[in-house]
């Protein structure tokens, strides 16, 4: 028995590794479709954009690279979906340094492509990327054109209708960022008690705890955390607006709610090792008391 | 012509005093800390004054305090310049000494050479580093899209791999502290998912009791991560802001002064 113990104390990670790789890969080749609960804090962010009104803006800012993109392009999809859908304007901006251009360009040339009535420089616009965050985000408080006096193909915010208006971010109802990292804190610490924007995150699983204080002091509307809070949003998109079963209902494209069967698989193998070392660890230890 | 006060005062404190610094520095080292010292003061007051001081020429939009912000992302790519200057330094170094790993520095030189290169390449001929006019991928968007972007995600994704083994070789129930957290860890990483649900698969009659099994956890881990969780990120958020705030004034008032990264005598 204590051998036995010991040979299971000493397991090989490779076996580890091996039931990681199944638990990810599997549910993803063959959904599982587990069913997804939602939380309040993804329910305040969803009811808050579907209670804004039609030509309200919403600025989508694109906080984080590809290393998060399986938890964070859901939700920044969602949300520019969900725009679309309820005719909400949406400024596009890309703030963290590596990558976060190119997803938004993606993700603004997917949207944009399943909703074609959508204009350009009137239901949407683009301004790209600006380095040093924290400085883009003070300035765009008081003046969008000091920190972004183009967008990203050129055009002077002054030639693009939908910046008719909306001088500073006083002028826009909602901050979306999409963040990893520190850049999504900053919009809540320095743009929020300045410009009074609303602002609402959607952080990766990691980060996703620090914020519970902001939602709990009020300084953000709401938060979907990680995949199951992207998986959440689609579930209410789903449970709103029947059409977007078109893209939630299909298990061909990734999906955050495709996603969390890995998640599921996954969280359940880890806890089943733990479990497993942790036996391991009580009973050697016993026995090397006795 | 009118006469621009903020504008003026900005140019004598950031453009004036340094050059003015410089010459006097060369002779007397102890001279060479007072001009960043200044700048720093100036720096750091003034967004503060901003806003308790309704005054165009201080918070106005052309205003000393919003300028000096638009001056701020300017210096943001500069850093990114030093930081591309120091990548070069150190690579083509360890390459040149044949140090340890010098054949990394060489794909980390061409990746930067050939990315940067795209993307100066696209800056140059108004293509820009998105889409070209008839769909397709600029060059520095494909390296984006087939090198970079796959790249950081495989790095990425192998972080679930290590914490699948290290959560098993170290997250053990060693003493009280350490159970408590074991607990506290598990009960949030059921709640999370639907891991009933998924237990409970093979098994029809247990279909309903996973379901409200599941939504008790949830509810659970939403109290964890609402109260406990959000009193103590709470008190690590405002911990952090006061220290920054005690750190700000230190800097302000010129009493902390290793960012200067001054030698001794000066």
């Amino acid at each position: 028995m204590r051998g036995f113990l010991e040979r299971l104390l000493r397991l090989d990670r490779r076996w580890i590794f091996l039931f990681v790789l199944l638990s990810v890969t599997v549910p993803i080749i063959v959904p599982l479709g587990l069913p997804v609960t939602t939380t309040e804090s993804t329910r305040k962010a969803f009811q808050f954009i579907e209670a804004m009104k039609p030509g309200d803006t919403v600025l989508i800012s694109f906080d984080y690279g590809p290393s998060s993109a399986p938890e964070n392009d859901p939700m920044a999809e969602a949300v520019m979906r969900q725009c679309a859908i309820k005719k909400l304007r949406f400024i596009v901006i890309a703030l963290y340094p590596l990558g976060a251009l190119n997803l938004a360009n993606n993700a603004v040339a997917k949207i944009t492509s399943e909703y074609p009535g959508l204009k350009y420089g009137v239901d949407y616009v683009n301004l790209g990327y600006k380095d040093g965050a924290s400085a883009v985000m003070r300035r765009m408080g008081d003046d969008i054109a000091g920190a972004f006096p183009t967008d990203q193909a050129g055009t002077p915010l002054a030639q693009i209708p939908l910046m008719k208006g909306i001088p500073s971010l006083r002028q826009v109802q909602l901050v979306f960022t999409v963040a990893t990292g520190i850049i999504g804190e900053w919009w809540i610490t320095q743009v929020h008690p300045q410009a009074g924007t609303p602002i609402i995150i959607g952080p990766t699983a990691v980060s996703a705890p620090k914020y519970y204080a902001f939602l709990n002091s009020g300084q953000l509307e709401g938060m979907l955390g990680g995949m199951k809070g992207a998986a959440e949003y689609e579930k209410l998109m789903r449970a709103a607006h029947p059409e977007m079963d078109r893209f939630y209902g299909s298990t061909r494209d990734f999906t955050a709610t495709k996603g969390m069967d890995g998640q599921t698989v996954m969280h359940t193998v880890v806890l089943f090792f733990i479990l497993l070392g942790n036996i391991a660890f009580v009973l050697s230890r016993r026995g090397a008391t006795r | 012509m009118t006469f621009d006060f903020g504008q003026v005062a900005l140019v004598l404190v950031f453009a004036i005093v340094p050059i003015l610094g410089i010459i006097l520095g060369l002779n007397s080292p102890g001279l060479r800390s007072r001009g960043p010292i200044l700048i720093g003061i100036v720096a750091g007051i003034l967004p503060i004054l901003a806003i308790y001081i309704p005054k165009n020429f201080v918070s106005g939009n052309g205003g000393m305090s919003p300028r000096l912000d638009a001056w701020l992302i300017i210096l943001a790519g500069f850093a990114l310049l030093l930081g591309v200057v120091n990548v070069l330094q150190n690579n083509f170094r360890k390459v040149a000494r044949r140090e340890s790993g010098w054949f990394f520095s060489i794909v980390l030189l061409t990746g930067l050479f050939v990315t940067g290169g795209f993307g100066i390449y696209g800056a140059v001929s108004r293509t820009g580093i998105g889409f070209n006019p008839d769909g397709s991928s600029t060059p520095f968007k494909y390296m984006t899209d087939w090198f970079f972007q796959p790249l950081q995600s495989t790095i990425f994704a192998l972080l679930a791999f290590f914490m699948a083994s290290a959560a098993f070789r170290a997250f053990r129930a060693r003493n009280v502290e350490a159970t408590i957290l074991l607990i506290a860890a598990g009960l949030v990483m059921i709640g999370r998912v639907p891991i009933l649900e998924f237990l409970a698969v093979p098994f029809p009659f247990l279909h309903a009791a996973a379901a409200s099994g599941s939504q008790a956890l949830g509810r659970l881990t939403e109290w964890i991560m609402d109260v406990p969780n959000g009193a103590a990120q709470s008190g690590i958020i405002i911990g952090a802001a006061l220290g920054a705030a005690s750190m700000a004034i230190r800097v302000i008032l010129g009493i902390e002064r290793g960012y200067l990264g001054l030698g001794k005598g000066e």
